[in-house]
């Protein structure tokens, strides 16, 4: 038996600029984790990606991503939605959302759309999201209590990981050029 | 990215596509999508049919609740870091909920969810193959899933034969409904007369004792006339029922030595076999199929006759031997016969004395004239695959004896089961319960609580005493190991094992007690007296209930070691079922039942064990000839089957050096080739070729000459031909196995003139490879070559750099078709120890590693450096493997060839291939005193049909 394989990629959007009608400052960490406005649907979603697809791979590319593409979660309280896309051609809609540079609405704001998690399956995409949804509850409670201004980039980006690992990594994929093909994480 | 495709993305907007269609109509939530399918779907569905119904369930589980943007946003819409938090929390409770739910509304199927030995094909049709507690589920299963079901009283009969018996069965039973009436009215009728006569009483006969004929085959057992079609031409073993459910079962049209024999169970199960032999758990099989033959007469008698059959070792007849005579002993070992002037191998035996009454023995031994007269009884337990060559040396060596001893062939009267693994011990504790207290070997069983090796014991260790029916306490508990008597009791038990006091001749010798043990009460009434028993409460063992004598004994593998020993647990072939249904169903301490085994995993077994299987692993007898006949056959046939571009042409196989074509047949041990014997039979002994022809068609299905049936004219006329016998054969049986001990003398003995093992003479050998490979059965095993005499290859030390130079020019091989000059070096190199040099010489070509915790500058430097320092490595890696411009070494040449694979894989307790073998006994020798014990015992061991070989070190076994 054929089994379909797909894999499921777990998106951020991080913000960069305040949104419209905020005034004075604010802390970083709300600064980057801003929610998306209401009009953004899974099916504008949808369309951006297609469409940026098309712009980047031309028909060959946007035929097989807009048959299997669809959205499986959308958050627009934090920001998050989850992709679902076939395993052959999820570096596709990778490269679509990179090239993303605003949302896929009218007047949409500048934004970067971050892949934090590509999986074959939904439940460790779930769990991910769920690990760095706690992350950043420790950190917004952090910065109620007053504590130290927490590093939100480093919460951001790193989700939380220890820095000195990450160079240790680093000089390890130096020597693996070949990324592994299956589930990857950024870190 | 490509350029091209970034000048795709610059020409095309990306807003340029969303005009084709317009907007979808906005909802406040993310997921009202699929909410409005849910509701659409709901309605769709007036008759709510369990299909949609489904659909939404699973819809609904894997829908994950999300929130609006303005909850994440305070009532101005400004940013709040409470609400900020908030919606976070509501993130991680709405994906966990969904992990959960998901989980919980699953896809499997009620069948999927019993163990996996549980599960069967029937089940996902028929809800009462699940277990009871599932049985409701399966049927609402079934019913929503539309699952088609067919009552088989229903099912109408497909083909004649069914349809024949269909009229058959409904025949039947009207003739059956008719008797009952009759009978009924006869009943009426007569219900005067049976009151007239009150005295009558019925005479109780006693259900005949089988006949056992001294000198002659034993007869198979009385079959039940339901089964008797299907054993024409074979033996069903007693669970022969239970296992041709639960195991693949030989042919039908061709059985195993005239048994129907488990070949494998049908669950998969290498990996558990391993652990359950070795870690933890155990294995057992029915090896009701291993012969025994008791010879009885005087004591002189049978010791001329054993030392007949190659038991002259001094340390068997000397002081040394005491205790094997006396019976608390058991010996194991290959056991041969006169042939000509020298001696051939028949097969492995376990030799058993039984003991006399210690009254007697305590006096004399030492006196001599008198113990030679003690009538004495010998058990010889032995393959089916020999037996019948055995029982004839027998017949013919007690005839000899003056005054005359007997043989008596026990086959169809005892039955054996033999268990492995660290739980065996426990769970023959748990089904073997002594019958009498008071029996001295019973006691020491029964104080075996704790041993988790059965090869702990003493070597070669002898229980015999009667056990009570196991059916009585069924089903086994657990035995307790908490309430065992203290370690160091069991650890003096071990050592001391005292058992030669008071020690009785074993019952198991004896037919009568045989007999009684063979008629158990029947099932019927071991339920009903549980019936009217306490529940919980064992039952009592009453004057009905016979005692069962039985033997256990302990063996360990050749190889010693750690490695598990085995349990043989013999008793009489009616009381074998009865034990089976008692292990089969023990809980093991450590959790879990006994496995199941068939023949393959005895053959696994003796693999990972590395030692020889008999008789797949024994060329050099009788039987392991006929198996290697059979198995080229069946590989042959293997190999017909294939299409001819899928299989192996033996002929186009390029060995390297202009070497071309498979030395020998590639589907064969092929000991013929390398001993340059003819293949033909026939033509060997053109004299008698029409009498030689019939009988070796006899030889290769050996089953027919194992024929019980057969009259016994036919048998003593075997018996005389068996002088000739030699002729019959396959030119494969004139090799000679060889024992590791007279090997290991030639090899000690300085002179080499005189001592020259004799030709065509075999050794099995335990094959490990050094670095990687993995042999097959018929791999061929090569010694390394020997250096050619020229002064200029010998000079040469092996340097570092040779590792990367091509082993030789392919192209001037080719041309030249002769093997490099310094082959053995370049074999010699692929030995771990010198694999540092060449090692090393690889790590320079890798840009140096740079360190952690260094800062940026030094990091760029470094880069740099390794980037300007040259020799970049090759792209793409070559192929280490490839016979032609790699670096292996190539295969030797056909003078090195010494012998060839008969089982090989990877070894899950080596962690590598290994393999077990037979190797020229000549060659080998020569090798040895050439190369010294170390450098001579490296092989080269290639597969056939390919062209690499690996490199492994032989070791005899």
């Amino acid at each position: 038996m054929v089994r379909l394989k797909d894999r499921y990629l777990l998106v951020n959007i991080v913000y960069t600029d305040l949104p419209p009608g905020q005034k004075g400052p604010v802390p970083d960490l709300l600064l980057y984790n801003q929610p998306t406005i209401g009009e953004l649907k899974p099916q504008t979603i949808l369309r951006g990606i297609r469409s940026q697809v098309n712009a980047l791979f031309g028909d060959c590319g946007s035929g097989p991503v807009e048959r299997s593409l669809q959205v499986k979660y959308l958050s627009t309280a934090t920001s998050t939605f989850i992709l679902r896309i076939s395993r052959a051609h999820y570096r596709l809609v990778w490269a679509a959302l990179t090239f993303m540079d605003r949302l896929p609405v009218k007047d949409g704001r500048p934004c970067i759309f971050r892949v934090v998690r590509v999986s074959g399956t939904i439940r460790k995409v779930e769990e991910e999201a769920i690990r760095r949804a706690k992350l950043l509850v420790l950190a917004a409670k952090d910065e109620m209590a007053g504590k130290a201004p927490s590093d939100a980039l480093n919460t951001l980006f790193r989700g939380g990981k220890d820095a000195a690992r990450n160079l240790v990594l680093v000089n390890d994929d130096h020597e693996d050029a070949e990324m592994d093909e299956g589930e990857v994480s950024d870190g | 990215m490509d350029s091209n495709q970034k000048q795709a993305a610059s020409g095309k907007p990306p807003a340029a596509n969303s005009k084709k269609r317009k907007e979808a109509p906005s909802a406040a939530t993310g997921n009202n999508k699929n909410q409005n399918q849910n509701q659409q779907q709901g309605k769709d569905s007036r008759p709510p049919s369990s299909r949609p119904q489904k659909r939404v369930k699973f819809q609904d589980a894997r829908n994950i609740r999300s929130q609006p943007s303005d909850a994440a946003l305070d009532s101005d819409g400004k940013l709040d870091l409470q609400k900020f938090l908030n919606a976070r929390e509501f993130e991680i409770k709405a994906l966990e909920t969904s992990m959960r739910k998901c989980k919980a509304a699953n896809a499997t199927r009620v069948f999927q969810q019993v163990p996996r030995e549980m599960r069967r094909r029937t089940a996902s049709h028929n809800a009462k193959r699940v277990p009871k507690r599932l049985r409701d589920r399966a049927k609402r299963e079934m019913l929503e899933d539309n699952t088609p079901t067919v009552e088989s009283r229903k099912r109408k009969p497909r083909t004649t034969r069914a349809r024949i018996r269909a009229e058959n069965a409904k025949r039947l039973e009207r003739l059956a409904a008719k008797k009952r009436k009759r009978a009924l009215e006869k009943d009426k009728a007569g219900e005067g007369e049976t009151k007239d006569a009150p005295g009558k009483t019925t005479i109780r006969t006693r259900a005949p004792r089988p006949k056992i004929r001294r000198d002659t085959l034993n007869e198979p057992p009385k079959i039940k006339s339901k089964f008797k079609k299907r054993q024409i031409n074979k033996t069903w073993l007693p669970t022969h029922l239970w296992h041709a459910k639960r195991a693949t079962m030989t042919e039908p049209t061709k059985p195993l030595w005239r048994f129907a024999i488990p070949m494998t169970p049908t669950q998969k199960c290498y990996r558990p076999t391993h652990r359950a032999s070795g870690q933890k758990g155990t294995m057992f099989w029915d090896t009701s199929y291993m012969s025994t033959a008791r010879v009885y007469g005087t004591a002189g008698g049978i010791e001329q006759v054993l030392k007949a059959l190659g038991l002259a070792q001094e340390s068997l007849w000397g002081n040394r031997g005491r205790k094997w005579r006396a019976g608390t002993r058991t010996w194991s070992g290959m056991v041969s016969r006169q042939q000509g002037s020298s001696r051939r191998d028949v097969g492995p035996a376990t030799i058993l004395w039984n003991p006399t009454p210690t009254d007697k023995t305590s006096a004399p031994e030492s006196s001599t004239a008198e113990p030679k007269k003690i009538q004495r009884q010998v058990l010889i337990r032995t393959h089916p695959a020999c037996f019948l060559e055995l029982f004839e040396e027998l017949v013919r060596l007690a005839k000899l004896q003056t005054p005359q001893i007997h043989v008596e062939d026990l086959r169809f009267e005892i039955g054996s089961i033999e268990l492995t693994g660290p739980g065996s011990t426990e769970t023959l504790l748990a089904v073997l319960q002594p019958y009498h207290t008071d029996e001295r070997h019973g006691q020491v069983f029964s104080s075996l609580v704790g041993v988790t090796n059965p090869a702990s014991l003493p070597k070669d260790a002898v229980l015999g005493f009667s056990v009570k029916d196991p059916r009585l306490s069924y089903p086994p508990k657990r035995v307790d190991t908490a309430s065992k008597v203290s370690d160091l009791a069991l650890l003096e038990t071990l050592t001391q094992w005292p058992v030669e006091e008071q020690v009785k001749p074993y019952a198991l010798f004896d037919r009568d007690v045989r007999f009684k043990a063979s008629n158990l009460p029947p099932q019927k009434s071991i339920n009903r007296r549980k019936g009217a028993n306490i529940p919980g409460r064992e039952i009592q063992v009453t004057a009905a209930d016979p005692p069962i004598p039985v033997i256990v004994f302990a063996s360990r593998p050749a190889t010693g070691g750690q490695a598990q020993g085995t349990w043989t647990l013999l008793a009489p072939w009616k009381c074998i079922l009865p034990i089976w249904y008692s292990i089969v169903h023990y809980p093991l301490s450590t959790g879990g039942n006994p496995r199941l085994g068939g023949l393959n995993e005895q053959r696994q077994i003796a693999f990972e064990q590395g030692t020889a299987w008999f008789p797949g692993d024994f060329l050099g007898t009788n039987a392991g000839v006929v198996w290697e006949m059979e198995q080229r056959a069946q590989r042959k046939a293997a190999w017909d089957r294939r299409p001819k571009g899928k299989r192996i042409e033996w002929a186009s196989l390029d060995l390297g050096a202009g070497r071309k074509g498979e030395i020998g047949d590639g589907l064969a041990c092929d000991f013929e080739h390398l001993f340059g014997l003819s293949k033909d039979p026939s033509s060997s002994s053109p004299s008698s070729s029409d009498s030689a022809g019939d009988e070796s068609m006899t030889l290769n299905d050996d089953p027919n000459a194992m024929d019980v049936d057969q009259s016994r004219e036919e048998a003593t006329a075997a018996s005389t031909k068996s002088g000739k016998d030699k002729d019959t054969l396959p030119s494969l049986a004139t090799v000679q196995q060889m024992k590791k001990t007279e090997f290991n003398a030639l090899i000690s003995s300085k002179d080499s003139d005189s001592s020259r093992p004799p030709p065509r003479s075999i050794i099995p050998v335990n094959i490990t490879f050094v670095t990687r490979g993995v042999a097959n059965a018929c791999a061929r095993i090569y010694r390394l070559p020997s250096r050619p005499p020229s002064p200029s290859a010998t000079t040469v030390p092996p340097s570092s750099t040779e590792a990367e130079v091509p082993a030789t020019d392919p192209v001037a091989a080719g041309k030249v078709g002769s093997l490099p000059a310094d082959l053995r070096d370049q074999w010699l190199q692929k030995l771990p120890s010198s694999n540092s040099s060449s090692k090393a010489s690889k790590v320079s070509h890798a840009a140096p590693h740079i360190p952690p915790n260094v800062d940026l500058s030094t990091r760029k430097q470094l880069m740099a450096k390794s980037l300007l320092s040259g020799n970049p490595l090759p792209y793409p890696k070559p192929s280490s493997v490839g016979i032609n411009g790699g670096d292996h070494p190539l295969c030797p040449g056909e003078e090195d060839l010494i012998g060839f694979v008969t089982a090989g894989a990877y070894s899950l307790s080596e962690g590598k291939g290994t393999a077990v073998g037979a190797i020229s006994a000549e060659k080998a020798l020569d090798t040895l005193k050439e190369f010294g014990a170390k450098e001579g015992r490296l092989c080269v061991v290639r597969n056939a049909g390919e062209s690499v070989g690996w490199l492994g070190r032989w070791e005899v076994i």
